[in-house]
């Protein structure tokens, strides 16, 4: 409901600034921008922002391809949705000559498989799954790698993120596979690897993860680097590993969508947030690891040095990005629900 | 005396339609999803098929079914225990009329919250940090919190809480109805305590105890979301079997098709239900 009424907002300040004030409509994930800095956009540019939120990729996905003329200029896919929207032609290629602060870009977060050369993305924000533990119960150090869940000692305690995308990278990378595998052999043998992690399972979840690690509810397990961030502020025995073997990072990139309406407004905006000074706000505000090297060094040296949200270039080389699983995502599925229905 | 006829069958035709429009129609759809074919874009295609039950004879399934049958016993039985003295003393209590159905009333509260609410409610007692954890710890009597949330132990403790009521209402009303007097005379007759208890008190409750089974042990198998919360997404039940055919897996026919087995059971048990009934009207007339 609350979406419909959004939308419809959007459509109608959209017709009545139509011909007297400059206008963008922005449709990205809640709680992403900070009110301050849409403030000032506003101000020092003069266009009118209508702004709205998603919280799935899924969502945007499918009111995108709904009704591809819903009037968005500026939207904020994840790394596996740029890569399908690409291939669905839903995505206008970028002109890089009208965005001032490219160089600003880590380049270590640039030219990825998902969107070679980014011809159509421009990343956002960025945030890695990863392995936590509670330094109460285990020794520091002692886990390193996604193999190591599987050892005995964690029986009956791992949290498991309840997302079927992320369950499989774990196993596909504890087998050094591509976590973007669409080949059935090697996704059959992540099921078998899985079935084997079952006894150490404690529980599934994806939505309170940052408080049951807090309240130690679950003192091992999988999460975003974002959740563990917080999580390690109100409890400073959280660690967060980046695995050795491997593992994934989200990165949200700007991208306007085919068939926006406010094309030279987009732009505005897009160097706007690429602006060192904007995207330090923007990352400080949200915990989540800024792309934008500049902004990164602008950061009070507490949050830049701190290696949960900025690991350093060594950590970062080992990340992936997820690419869309195309066919094998019904697969993917399928093997989920079998899982869990072993579990 | 026509108008009185006219509304009668005004009246009872309309609880017929209810039934037909909410409960009937209803279940046939059910019925037909689990004999069609799942469909690749739509959610089914209208295409004959059974092998949504021979599926489930495949022993991953026949493990869950197990496990669920196996858990629901487990509650239903604990419930019994629990319910069984409650109702009991409640029923034999020398109390007024008044104070009797309001100390009904107190059993019934809980369910003016949401069963949601109230689960969420034992995630607050049973967490590493929360309430149970805290009082055991000043006490003195463990030295590390138990780690309960998230375990079977957990979910087979919200299930008692939340079907703990279906018990001792049914019990309720059949104990209150057996005659005191039979209890006197066996005393009587030399009869001990344990032998009123065995050969008295249980022939003529085993219908309430019966009833209050049958409401608990069915919802013990279903209800996925006591489950999920307290036993972390990790034990399927029926329950949650259903809710993750429907929609996880989008495959609607082989949800309706547990779903169908599940009311299977349900009529098997009303059934043996009917039968111990007709048996005690046999037992009254001698």
């Amino acid at each position: 409901m609350k979406k419909i009424l959004c939308a419809l907002l959007v459509a109608l300040s959209a017709i009545t600034h139509a011909n007297s004030t400059p206008t963008l409509n922005i449709y990205n994930w809640s709680e992403y921008l900070p009110d301050d800095v849409l403030a000032q956009f506003q101000q020092e540019t003069g266009i009118h922002v209508n702004y709205s939120t998603y919280d799935s990729n899924e969502t945007l996905y499918a009111k995108l391809k709904a009704n591809p003329e819903a009037g968005y200029d500026i939207v904020v896919p994840s790394t596996y949705f740029v890569d399908r929207m690409i291939r669905e032609k839903m995505l206008i290629p970028l002109d890089k000559t009208k965005l001032v602060h490219f160089n600003n870009l880590n380049p270590a977060l640039l030219n990825k498989n998902f969107d070679p050369y980014n011809n159509y993305s421009i990343p956002y924000l960025s945030s890695s799954t990863g392995i936590a533990y509670n330094d109460n119960y285990f020794t520091k150090g002692s886990i390193t790698r996604w193999t190591d869940l599987w050892q005995q000692r964690f029986s009956g305690q791992l949290l498991i993120l309840d997302d079927v995308r992320e369950v499989f990278s774990m196993a596909l990378l504890s087998l050094n596979d591509s976590p973007n595998s669409t080949d059935p052999q090697q996704i059959a043998n992540a099921y078998a690897t899985l079935v084997t992690l079952l006894p150490n399972v404690k529980l599934f979840n994806d939505e309170a993860v940052k408080a049951i690690y807090i309240d130690d509810d679950a003192t091992v397990g999988m999460a975003w680097s974002g959740d563990i961030y917080l999580a390690n502020h109100a409890n400073s025995h959280i660690q967060f590993v980046y695995p050795q073997d491997g593992y994934i990072i989200a990165l949200d990139s700007i991208a306007i969508p085919k068939n926006a309406p406010h094309l030279a407004n987009a732009y505005a905006f897009i160097n706007f947030v690429l602006r060192a000074d904007i995207a330090a706000r923007i990352s400080q505000a949200t915990g989540y690891m800024s792309p934008n090297a500049a902004a990164v060094a602008l950061l009070p040296a507490a949050i830049r040095n701190n290696p949960i949200i900025y690991p350093d270039q060594a950590t970062l080389k080992r990340g992936i990005f997820q690419t869309d699983a195309k066919d094998a995502s019904a697969l993917y599925e399928k093997y989920l629900e079998r899982l869990k229905i072993r579990a | 005396m026509l108008r009185k006829l006219t509304f009668k069958n005004f009246s009872i035709g309309s609880i017929w339609l209810w039934l037909a429009i909410f409960a009937l129609i209803p279940n046939l759809l059910v019925l037909l999803t689990s004999l069609v074919e799942q469909g690749d874009t739509e959610l089914i295609r209208l295409q004959l098929t059974f092998a949504h039950y021979s599926n489930l004879l495949d022993s991953v399934y026949l493990r869950i079914f197990a496990r669920s049958i196996f858990i629901a016993l487990e509650v239903t039985f604990i419930c019994l225990l629990l319910g069984y003295p409650f109702a009991f003393i409640l029923a034999r209590l020398r109390l007024s009329e008044r104070m009797k159905s309001l100390l009904l009333l107190l059993v019934i509260i809980p369910f003016w919250t949401s069963s949601l609410i109230r689960t969420y409610a034992i995630v607050i007692i049973l967490k590493a940090k929360g309430i149970l954890n805290t009082c055991l710890l000043h006490l003195g009597l463990i030295d590390q919190p138990l780690q309960l949330l998230y375990t079977n132990t957990a979910a087979v403790i919200g299930l008692i809480y939340a079907l703990l009521p279906f018990m001792i209402l049914p019990l309720y009303a059949n104990i209150e109805k057996l005659d005191s007097r039979l209890l006197d005379v066996a005393r009587d007759l030399g009869a001990n305590s344990w032998q009123i208890l065995w050969k008295i008190l249980l022939p003529l409750t085993l219908p309430g105890i019966i009833a209050g089974s049958t409401l608990v042990l069915l919802p013990a198998m279903s209800l996925f979301y006591i489950s999920n919360i307290l036993g972390g997404a990790k034990t399927m039940l029926i329950g949650n079997l259903i809710e993750n055919q429907f929609l996880a897996a989008r495959n609607w026919p082989m949800g309706s098709a547990v779903s169908v087995v599940l009311t299977l059971l349900m009529a098997l048990m009303l059934l043996a239900y009917n039968k111990s009934r007709d048996n005690n009207v046999e037992t009254d007339l001698l």
